[in-house]
């Protein structure tokens, strides 16, 4: 694994925050998602807890893969959410609201990440 | 603990740029937010049979009254054989004047129905307010706040008569609002039980005292400190004709209580010149708390006439000295409906006392629980008993008042009786002999307890015929929050509790879910009818509770118990919230099915609906639902958010003939106006207080007035006021 990336700018400093955000609201989605999968509830949130700590993790190493990474994930919440609620509005909020203010986030630091360490672009495998 | 840091400070993160645009309920506070079940495997510590210290031993049941416990000291003399009513003159509840609202219901049929039609749709956006009265009850600085005055007053001619959250006795004049006089009862903050409500005062017109006679129009009342008072309705001064110099104390024959245990909150009906009295007797205290006995009186003297006392069906004279009224039956706190014709009293009846187990209850208690009981006013003796939930364990007890109607039959119209109950079934009941009008069903329901020897009902009765006020079994994809992280919150604990559906059976070793829950469904707020369009109103609650029951050994750790303990603390845990169940195995915590961090439902919104349904068809007119966002949100902050959500709600619908509804009763603190036609609001104006009180409408020197009482309600959390708000359309408008 790479090392830790030092921040150099106000925009690389915003960028490992985003990054921390994203291992802090990942652990209690990967701690209490496995255990509700344990007891037969939904698997969505111990993947989704495990790539939102993946993408911090990268992010923190300066690789653009981690936001990609989170991105994919977002991306793939949408039509889960409308499996499980429809089209009813209530029942989206909490499924969609918080992970796409992080989605713009984190979208936001795709051009930091890249400038950092542009060679590490990769094929970006999921965890998800 | 491990779990709850993290949770709390993802939530927090997650949810900063959420607060100021998502939206709950968490005014739903039903209990002390420190409350909640103690989960998987925390309800057992020790042995179960390990014995309970002295500072949790029960006092006789046969201990003399605590001084205080008979209020005002009236000699009680020795016990009375039964006996009947002074024949009664015409009342103006039978067959109300276009102007008034005599009633609590506004007619001895509870329709909740005016024929006045000055406020239409059309003007109903220009209601301003036209008066405040302040009852000066309201909790004073350092007191456990209590309050929820749920009154509604009554207009009669030239008078607006009230009652204070304290059970004060008020005239207003209807057009300003001036107080005429005040009849000052003197309860005291100690008799409050779970709350200091006062639901409304009855006008009874004498047939013995002569017209221009003192107390020829009387005002009577009943008290949290059990008294029925009688005064004069031209100048407040007690009846001395009526009881002890104007009182009667309803704690003779009761055996051992203390202030607060029992307390009567909803106006009592006079039928056929008995006054027929109920008591709600505090829950979740213990087995053998004070009887649920229904009494009649003479509406003219106070002399007693019968007992209802369940464990004593054939003795309906008062107890014996030394003897009392049979201990821990069930009781009937909502308000009850007379019926002059047929000579009866619908009582809508609670549960045995510890309402969540269910092994020490006689057979005769079990017919007779959660049920609607029908009793000769002449004898005390039912004549049918119709029964919404065979062996309660779910706190379902009915809470609303019954509301008469003529139901239109095939060969005719039929004397009917409608009966909402907190499941959110609604029973529609031939009142002359109890037989449902539309078709019950028994259905099977689960069984499976942990709970020793307390077996459950294995069918409880459906009203399909009626549209169910509630929403089909939670789901765990039901489970809502702000954010990913305090859904998955929510869905942990729907997995972790026992949920088998509306009559889960209680459990120790986990805790259960039950919706729906104790505020309904259909709570004490009760149904409007307009008899002339067949249309029924009814405001409802979508509102689950997560339980647990608790061993004795758990219960006392929790520090759990009941009010005469002398050791007791009013803090220490409510009539609603954790209760002692002393005299039987268990204990039970109830808390809101709710994230304990946020204070938000942990059910997808909405919270509370309000429904029109056609009488003829049976088929719902329209639907939504009812209350804003404006005054809730996470962590108790207002969102100041105009969306209706639908809130939680405590308090019954008005329908007039301009076709206008009133309601106001949600958590957001506004009274609503709506279309009777189609739902659609059409005003509303934030009150001083939460509107946790059925409105009523009046007529004076030719304007129409609407008057909501603003007490607040503790367990909702709403602000608490002592404002009566009076509305009118402005002079000329």
């Amino acid at each position: 694994m790479a090392s830790i990336h030092k921040p150099q700018s106000a925009a690389e400093w915003a960028t490992v925050l985003v990054a921390v955000l994203l291992v802090l609201l990942g652990l209690p989605l990967l701690i209490m998602g496995a255990q509700l999968a344990m007891i037969g509830g939904s698997f969505y949130y111990v993947l989704f807890g495990a790539a939102l700590i993946a993408a911090g993790g990268l992010m923190l190493t300066g690789s653009v893969n981690g936001a990609l990474l989170y991105l994919v994930a977002w991306a793939l919440t949408w039509p889960w959410a409308f499996w499980e609620v429809g089209l009813d509005g209530w029942g989206l909020l909490p499924r969609l609201f918080g992970p796409t203010l992080v989605a713009i986030a984190v979208a936001l630091t795709v051009p930091v990440l890249r400038r950092i360490g542009g060679t590490t672009i990769s094929s970006g495998r999921s965890m998800a | 603990m491990m779990r709850r840091i993290p949770l709390l400070t993802a939530t927090i993160l997650c949810g900063l740029g959420a607060v100021s645009l998502v939206t709950d309920d968490a005014a739903f506070a039903q209990t002390p937010p420190s409350e909640s079940a103690p989960g998987p495997g925390n309800a057992t510590t020790g042995r179960d049979s390990e014995k309970s210290s002295d500072k949790f031993a029960a006092p006789s049941p046969d201990a003399p009254q605590a001084p205080g416990v008979n209020a005002a000291n009236i000699p009680d003399g020795p016990p009375a054989e039964p006996g009947e009513a002074t024949p009664a003159v015409e009342q103006v509840t039978g067959n109300p004047v276009h102007d008034d609202w005599p009633a609590y219901g506004r007619d001895t049929s509870a329709t909740r129905y005016s024929p006045l039609d000055q406020i239409t749709p059309e003007n109903v956006g220009r209601l301003k307010r036209a008066f405040v009265y302040h009852t000066g009850s309201k909790p004073a600085p350092g007191q456990l706040n209590k309050w929820a005055a749920e009154t509604t007053p009554i207009k009669v001619g030239d008078g607006l008569y009230t009652c204070s959250a304290m059970d004060d006795i008020i005239k207003l004049d209807p057009g300003t609002g001036k107080e005429i006089w005040r009849h000052n009862s003197g309860v005291k903050y100690d008799s409050i039980p779970y709350t200091a409500a006062c639901k409304g005062v009855v006008y009874y017109t004498s047939s013995t005292v002569p017209e221009g006679q003192p107390c020829h129009n009387r005002i009577l009342a009943a008290t949290l400190d059990m008294r029925l008072i009688q005064v004069d309705a031209a100048d407040g001064r007690l009846c001395e004709g009526f009881g002890y110099h104007g009182q009667v104390n309803l704690m003779k024959g009761m055996g051992e209580s203390v202030p607060g245990f029992v307390s009567v909150t909803a106006p009592p009906p006079i039928v056929n010149g008995a006054i027929v009295v109920n008591h709600e007797v505090l829950d979740g205290q213990r087995r053998w708390a004070p009887s649920g006995v229904i009494r009649g009186y003479d509406a003219e003297t106070g002399r007693f006439l019968w007992a209802w006392d369940v464990n004593r069906p054939d003795q309906h004279g008062e107890p014996q000295p030394g003897e009392h009224y049979s201990r821990g039956t069930p009781n009937s706190w909502a308000t009850m409906t007379g019926d002059n014709e047929l000579g009866l009293v619908y009582v809508p009846t609670g549960n045995s006392a510890a309402d969540y187990y269910s092994a020490l209850r006689s057979p005769e208690e079990n017919r007779v629980s959660s049920s609607v009981v029908a009793i000769d006013v002449k004898t005390g003796s039912p004549r049918w008993v119709f029964q919404t939930v065979h062996k309660d364990v779910w706190d379902y007890d009915i809470g609303s008042q019954p509301t008469l109607l003529d139901f239109p039959g095939k060969d005719g119209p039929i004397p009917a009786l409608i009966m909402p109950t907190k499941r959110g079934q609604t029973f529609v009941l031939d009142r002359r002999d109890g037989k449902p009008i539309l078709p019950v069903e028994e259905r099977p329901a689960p069984t499976a307890t942990d709970v020793p020897n307390d077996p459950r009902s294995p069918t409880q009765p459906w009203s399909p015929g009626m549209p169910r006020l509630g929403v089909p079994e939670l789901k765990e994809t039901d489970m809502w929050g702000m954010s990913p992280i305090d859904q998955l919150y929510c869905r942990l604990k729907y997995r972790r509790a026992k949920y088998q559906g509306e009559f889960t059976a209680p459990e120790i070793s986990r805790p259960w879910l039950e919706y729906p829950g104790y505020n309904g469904g259909s709570d004490w707020g009760s149904m409007a009818y307009d008899p002339k369009a067949g249309v029924l109103i009814a405001n409802w609650n979508i509102t689950p509770m997560y339980d647990q029951l608790v061993t004795r050994k758990k219960a006392d750790e929790l520090g759990l118990m009941p009010v005469d303990d002398p050791h007791f603390s009013p803090s220490g845990g409510g009539a609603e919230g954790a209760g002692a169940m002393a005299d039987t195995p268990y204990g039970i915590v109830v808390s809101p099915f709710w994230n304990e961090f946020t204070h938000m439902m942990c059910n997808k919104p909405p919270y509370g609906m309000i429904t029109a349904i056609d009488i003829h068809t049976q088929k719902v007119l329209w639907q939504h639902p009812l209350g804003s966002a404006r005054a809730n949100g996470p962590w108790g902050l207002p969102t100041h958010l105009p969306l209706t959500i639908g809130t939680p709600n405590n308090g019954g619908p008005v329908i007039t003939a301009g076709g206008v509804i009133f309601v106001a009763a949600t958590t957001d603190n506004l009274i609503h106006a709506f279309d009777a036609k189609t739902g659609k609001e059409l005003w509303s104006d934030v009150l001083p207080g939460g509107g946790q009180a059925t409105p009523m409408t009046y007529e004076y020197n030719g304007k129409q007035y609407v008057a909501i009482m603003a007490g607040g309600h503790h367990f909702m959390m709403t602000p608490v006021s002592d404002a009566l708000v009076v509305y009118a359309l402005p002079d000329g408008g």
